[in-house]
């Protein structure tokens, strides 16, 4: 046993220690943070521009109608209210006059908007504005639809809130529907009731799917380079010498594992530090709306992610990797060169790649007869019982089935990697054929 | 010799592989601190049986004891150390790094192997006051670099038994001094060397028993000394001096002489050194009489054992040979 750690340590110091590690580690993160912050910025830069509340309000109504369109521009662009407070944004800025005035007004903030970082437009509200319904909007952003949309919607909400008032509704409530805001929630109904919590749930399964079948084909693969590496070396004679060869897979399996491991927690804390950390500030500068910063502002939910869930995702990651890595480690014995290994490892790489085609299917039918199969196969359910647990709820005793098949799968590919990897570790020469290897399992 | 007093005891070891048999029913006993020779041509069957000494591969049949005790027992392996043929380390790995790792599997602390670690370097020059290669990378070392690390690495765990398979192979004369000193000091110590080769000048200077392998096959095994005695022949040794005189003697009298069939029985040439077994009853002071009748100018001329590499040619023959070549080591 102390052997078996000796292994593990090596095999998990020298990879931590390695470029492609750190590189990885660092790399992955900012472009999952980049997968979720570019499209949200240029969401939220079309949704708000930092245009459509720094404009003049030009009001000759004598009404107060403008300030009312203020008011609701800036509830709906401002961003924290500590920003308000410090009125780093000043909004927009409301200039009651006369009929009369309005013509020279509009003269001069025309040239106020000409000047480059000052206001973007003005927007002309006169006289007749109450009774004929009619706005004029002038100014740098004039052929911005999602600008336009705003002003326009702000002023149609002030006339509701003006003619209320009209018509004697109290302040109170005017207040209360003007401020009215909704929160929908999304769920699927299909064939077999309500399917979960919609959209989250697809990204959450498929998510974990994809986590998974990455991380098992990448380090699976780095403990097959590492075997052949230690076979073209020669190395191995004189490991095998001090450690029984079984000992020697496990460790190397164990030590690959752990690095797969600490470089999953890593990404997930560093993303989810990025996320945390720059949303809020990518976004405002974007000039989005941000209550305070959570990545709920961007539309990920990690509501789905239950404990459970999170202990069932490491358990199916260990079990799928010990069952690939083992079988990776065997095909990498078998050859002495990267080519012959690529070849060697395409059965293999079969059972992970076949469980992924049916992933589809998965998703739109995590409850059906295919679903159900593949997460009770110890090659596809490390993939496939995460990504259903993901998608709707599993029963717990169908997991802890899985995950038991998963077990007894694991101890039979590790059984026979050890056969395989103990012959194969010495066989130097031609790539031996099936019928060789099968003798080199009886025989071993 | 009781089983205390062997650092190796195998009984009746055979390995089959599906084609041949690598080794067939071999017994040999080693006794503690001897420095023991496995002699064989290539593919005589002497990696596979050192193989199975380190339970690398299972022996078909038969059974092996190291210190008296089977060599599968766990542990038991830590007291051995093992230079392969084929030599390599981890590349990518620092010297100290590959050193630290293979003295913890031979269940060394990492703390012990580390003070060792620095005197092994220091003693095989590998760290100066100009650079201390032990925190280089393999690759970056030369090849007689790496072939002292691996050397310190198979002796890191100050192991009691040490089994070398073809040392010499691939060393440079300065290495292969060094490994020769080493093996040395280690029989100096009381420690167990066994190393297999095929030259037999080596195994002649250095091992005080040997056992001949062919065909997977003892041929014979015992003390050098042995060996080289109950053959009872009288063997000759002889060198001549070169100069152009010499080379037209050597032409006519001297490879006259040496077909007299009365005085020399067969006469293994080296172009300078003869290696000659006289013929029974012949007598050795008329041989060299003749020959400098015949114009040779004699540099040594002396009554001599047969050599191990006169005894493996006669034993082992040239049919043993190409037939050991097919097969595997």
């Amino acid at each position: 046993m102390d052997k078996f750690w000796v292994v593990a340590k090596r095999e998990y110091l020298e990879r931590v220690r390695s470029r492609w590690f750190v590189v990885m580690t660092l790399f992955v993160p900012v472009l999952i943070t980049a997968t979720f912050l570019v499209p949200a910025w240029v969401a939220a830069k079309a949704a708000s521009g930092t245009a459509a509340h720094n404009i003049v309000i030009l009001d000759a109504t004598g009404t107060g109608l403008g300030q009312r369109v203020a008011d609701i521009l800036m509830r709906d662009t401002a961003a924290a209210p500590a920003r308000r407070a410090a009125a780093a944004e000043p909004g927009p800025q409301v200039r009651e006059m006369t009929q009369a005035q309005l013509a020279a007004a509009e003269d001069s903030t025309t040239r106020e908007v000409m000047k480059p970082n000052s206001v973007v437009g003005y927007l002309v509200l006169d006289d007749s504005t109450l009774s004929t319904r009619r706005i004029r909007y002038a100014g740098r952003n004039a052929s911005s639809i999602v600008d336009m949309d705003k002003v326009r919607s702000a002023v149609r909400q002030a006339f509701t809130g003006v003619m209320l008032q009209r018509e004697g509704v109290k302040p109170e409530t005017i207040s209360l529907i003007s401020n009215l805001s909704l929160n929908m929630s999304q769920t699927r109904i299909d064939e077999r009731g309500k399917g979960g919590s919609g959209q989250a749930a697809i990204f959450l399964g498929v998510g974990i799917g994809v986590l998974l079948l990455m991380s098992i084909v990448f380090h699976g693969q780095n403990v097959l380079r590492g075997v052949l590496e230690e076979k073209s070396t020669r190395v191995a004679e004189v490991v095998i010498s001090s450690v029984k060869p079984e000992i020697l897979l496990a460790g190397k399996v164990a030590g690959a594992g752990a690095v797969g491991l600490t470089q999953q927690v890593l990404w997930i804390a560093i993303s989810a530090y990025l996320l945390t950390n720059f949303a809020p500030i990518v976004l405002r500068s974007a000039g989005a709306p941000i209550a305070n910063g959570s990545s709920a502002a961007i539309g990920i939910s990690f509501g789905g992610l239950t404990i459970g869930l999170f202990i069932a995702v490491i358990l199916y990651f260990l079990f799928g990797f010990v069952f690939y890595a083992s079988l990776l480690a065997a095909a990498g014995s078998m050859v002495n060169s990267e080519q012959d290994a690529q070849q060697a490892a395409m059965p293999v790489m079969y059972l992970l790649i076949g469980s992924w085609l049916f992933v589809n299917s998965v998703i739109v039918n995590p409850t059906g007869t295919t679903a159900k199969v593949l997460s009770w196969l110890p090659f596809s359910s490390p993939i496939i019982m995460p990504m259903r647990m993901g998608l709707s709820p599993v029963p717990w005793l169908s997991v802890a089935g899985s995950l038991a098949v998963c077990a007894l799968g694991c101890v039979l590919a590790v059984w026979l990697a050890a056969r395989i990897y103990r012959v194969g570790m010495l066989m130097y020469g031609k790539k031996p054929s099936l019928a060789e290897v099968a003798k080199w399992v009886r025989y071993a | 010799m009781q089983g205390n007093d062997l650092a190796i005891d195998v009984r009746g070891i055979t390995k089959r592989y599906e084609e041949h048999v690598a080794v067939r029913d071999l017994s040999l006993q080693v006794p503690r601190g001897s420095v023991y020779g496995l002699l064989g041509p290539n593919g005589a069957g002497k990696t596979t049986t050192i193989r199975m000494l380190l339970d690398i591969i299972k022996p078909d049949a038969g059974s092996i004891a190291i210190f008296g005790r089977p060599s599968t027992e766990s542990g038991l392996l830590n007291r051995v150390g093992y230079l392969p043929e084929e030599r390599g380390l981890y590349r990518k790995m620092q010297v100290r790094r590959v050193l630290r790792f293979l003295a913890e599997l031979k269940g060394v602390k990492p703390a012990e192997a580390d003070k060792r670690i620095d005197e092994w370097l220091q003693r095989f020059g590998l760290t100066t006051k100009e650079k201390d290669w032990g925190n280089s990378k393999i690759d970056e070392l030369s090849r007689g670099m790496q072939q002292k690390v691996q050397f310190i690495a198979t002796l890191l765990h100050d192991p009691e038994l040490v089994i070398l398979d073809e040392p010499f192979s691939g060393l440079d004369p300065i290495n292969a001094q060094a490994l020769k000193d080493a093996v040395v000091e280690l029989k100096r110590r009381g420690h167990t060397v066994i190393f297999s080769t095929h030259v037999m000048e080596n195994a002649e200077r250095m091992c005080d028993a040997v056992c001949i392998i062919a065909r997977g096959e003892k041929v014979l095994d015992g003390l050098v000394t042995e060996v080289r005695t109950s053959s009872g022949r009288r063997n000759v040794a002889l060198a001549l001096a070169v100069d152009s005189g010499t080379l037209a003697a050597r032409e006519n009298g001297v490879g006259h002489v040496l077909s007299d069939p009365r005085l020399v029985k067969r006469f293994d040439d080296n172009n300078r050194y003869f290696e000659i077994e006289l013929a029974p009853g012949a007598d050795a002071q008329e041989l060299l009489h003749k020959l400098i009748e015949a114009g040779a100018r004699i540099e040594r001329f002396e009554l001599v054992l047969p050599s191990l590499h006169q005894i493996f040619i006669e034993r082992v023959g040239a049919t043993g040979v190409e037939t050991g070549m097919s097969g595997h080591g």
